[in-house]
């Protein structure tokens, strides 16, 4: 699991769904999508500190600089370490809010040819991250 | 023939005394298995010394205590014209005592044998602790109750010395046939007193049997 | 609707505890009292039943005192309308099934209320035999049943469900939040099971040594993050194992085996038989009808 902590820097309600962002740094904000509201969940407040989770299974990777893509949620990274497995093959990433670590295809790294060093970014949509006190 | 007058005196004793002691036995028993009182102790002990006294120890003192000698015995005698020595009542009031732990005894440990939760539940229910006792927890310790009807009953029977003290040896009204055998015997009447042996003996067999085979093995644990 | 402030010293093989508990608990609620035992929960539960009388303090139900030291009011367990599950069920074993329901009858109390539970707990078939013939779970179901007969406003289960086998629990753990809405009862709920606390109650008191802990909900109580994840279980872990490059943790939740993947970092201070929180989004899981 990838975990980065923040504060709620914006809060968008729609009937039960609320859209958080989250100032992991001054550059970086995630999004996330809830089945929650502030009525609801008592830790959904403008400035509290927070924590973003999300699987490394759900981490998007690609070496396009500005890729078309309906993904909120974009980190530029470089990749530190690559670990192959005969399916699934682990890939760090480092980049200026932390490592982030993502599970892909090991057939997927051979065709995009990504290599340790090279510069990519990462993506994870809004479904996909939860928050935590 | 035979004299059945003491047989008869002996059942009608045995069946009074075991009726009156049971009705004495619950609530004692009851008190003795729940009491957190610094007195229980004592009581148990009380209850408990016809077991190693003798009885001629018990008979003694209730004849001192009931003789119209004494102001007990006069007061008895002045207030209500009763008069316990030589008497049946005075009998039945001697085996109580001596029988008593018999009766006790088995209840008590039944009592105490009962899941807490159990009268707790009936409380719990609204029931009072009268309600809980004839409903709840009597009914469930009825080998113990059977077991302290059936030792109190027989150990009547087999009394001698506590008769003898203060019953003495009147026919009809205390010749029981403990006594008699001892008075056959005396008289050198081997047969008659054979006879009466031999009845006591099968009772005495036949009741401990039929509490055996109802209880399955209580007695021997009773009595460990 | 109860509110009660209770000490008492206990003594124990353990040796002295002194009870300090302060409890408010809403009309309705589903209340469990949590922690290690000889930490006084039951102990708590006996004195607002008035089983045991507790040194000082005042517990009052609705409008009613029970228990006032300084008001020297000690109302007898008799008169004290609740419901008590009891570890052992203590049913009585010289009445049938229906018999120890009829026991339970006040004076001029409605009948039809019997035939109601026994229907309620499903015991229409063994209402005829005695408590022994039956089954740990029939038995607690016929406890249950009783408990309910005077038709108490306060239900309190002494972990009334420890000693039977998990699919049975599961069971009654239905039956009772089944009959605590039907009856609209405010239950406290005396138990060491997680997930069975998780499962059931709206509000948690975490006793240790005589003292309360904690209070809140279930899921503030038993993870240190609130997680936003929606779809959240309790479970048990059953196996770890390594797949190349990360792992999949085998979790038991109720009956069901599931399967998570984990990262190494995840898993260090994971192992066998610990207790864990499986959560997701509400968006990821799919649902499929269960064709009859």
């Amino acid at each position: 699991m990838n975990v980065f902590s923040g504060h709620i820097s914006n809060i968008q309600v729609s009937k039960s769904l609320s859209m958080i962002s989250v100032a992991i740094d001054n550059a970086h904000i995630l999004k996330a999508i809830l089945v929650e509201t502030p009525e609801t969940a008592s830790y959904l407040k403008e400035g509290k500190q927070i924590s973003v989770l999300f699987k490394e299974t759900e981490v998007i990777i690609t070496p396009e600089e500005e890729p078309l893509i309906s993904v909120e949620n974009k980190i530029r990274a470089t990749i530190a370490i690559i670990e192959k497995g005969e399916l699934l093959s682990k890939v760090t990433l480092a980049s200026s809010i932390g490592d982030i670590v993502a599970l892909v295809t090991s057939e997927i790294l051979e065709g995009l040819s990504l290599k340790e060093g090279q510069n990519v970014v990462a993506m994870v949509k809004v479904n996909e991250i939860m928050l935590s006190k | 023939m035979i004299d059945w007058g003491p047989l008869i005196l002996t059942a009608k004793l045995a069946l009074v005394t075991t009726i009156i002691l049971l009705a004495i036995s619950i609530p004692l028993a009851y008190w003795l298995a729940f009491s957190k009182s610094r007195m229980k102790p004592i009581v148990e002990t009380l209850v408990s010394m016809p077991l190693v006294l003798p009885p001629t120890v018990l008979g003694f003192y209730l004849l001192m205590a009931f003789s119209p000698g004494n102001s007990f015995g006069a007061w008895l005698q002045d207030w209500f014209g009763i008069r316990l020595i030589f008497s049946f009542s005075g009998l039945v009031i001697g085996s109580m005592m001596y029988s008593l732990p018999f009766m006790v005894n088995p209840i008590q440990s039944g009592l105490a044998g009962l899941p807490n939760s159990l009268a707790e539940a009936s409380y719990v229910l609204g029931k009072s602790k009268m309600k809980t006792l004839f409903s709840v927890l009597l009914p469930n310790i009825k080998p113990s109750l059977l077991t302290g009807v059936v030792l109190a009953f027989a150990h009547t029977i087999g009394e001698f010395g506590v008769v003898l003290m203060i019953g003495g040896n009147i026919p009809e009204k205390t010749k029981v046939v403990s006594i008699a055998i001892y008075d056959e015997v005396e008289a050198l009447n081997y047969t008659q007193a054979n006879t009466y042996s031999i009845i006591l003996f099968i009772i005495a067999f036949m009741v401990l049997l039929s509490v055996y085979m109802i209880n399955g093995g209580y007695l021997k644990k009773f009595w460990k | 609707m109860i509110k009660a402030h209770i000490y008492k010293t206990l003594r124990s093989a353990a040796g002295k505890m002194e009870l300090d508990i302060e409890l408010n608990i809403q009309k309705g609620q589903f209340v469990t009292l949590y922690g290690p035992s000889g930490a006084g929960k039951t102990s708590t539960l006996r004195i607002i039943a008035g089983l045991l009388t507790p040194d000082k303090g005042q517990i009052s139900v609705g409008d009613t005192t029970w228990f006032d030291k300084e008001q020297k009011i000690n109302s007898p367990t008799q008169q004290r309308k609740i419901g008590y599950v009891f570890q052992d069920y203590a049913l009585f074993p010289n009445m049938s099934v229906r018999k120890n329901l009829e026991y339970a009858l006040e004076k001029k109390q409605d009948k039809n209320i019997i035939d109601e539970l026994i229907s309620i707990v499903e015991l229409e078939e063994l209402q005829n035999r005695k408590p022994e013939t039956l089954s740990g779970g029939q038995q607690q179901r016929v406890a249950l049943a009783r408990a309910l007969v005077r038709q108490p406003e306060v239900l309190l289960l002494d972990e009334p469900l420890s000693a039977l086998d998990i699919n049975m629990r599961s069971k009654l753990q239905d039956y009772i939040l089944k009959v605590h809405k039907a009856y609209h009862l405010t239950t406290i709920l005396v138990s060491h099971d997680i997930g069975e606390i998780i499962k059931m109650s709206d509000m948690i008191y975490d006793l240790k040594d005589g003292r309360i802990q904690k209070v809140g909900e279930p899921m503030s109580i038993f993870t240190n993050n609130q997680l936003s994840g929606k779809f959240q279980f309790v479970g048990d872990v059953i196996a770890i194992s390594k797949q190349d490059v990360f792992y999949i943790v085998t979790v038991l939740i109720g009956q069901s085996v599931v399967k998570v993947v984990a990262q190494e970092k995840e898993i260090v201070n994971l192992k066998i038989g610990d207790k864990v929180i499986v959560a997701s989004k509400a968006f990821n899981p799919v649902l499929q009808k269960i064709e009859k």
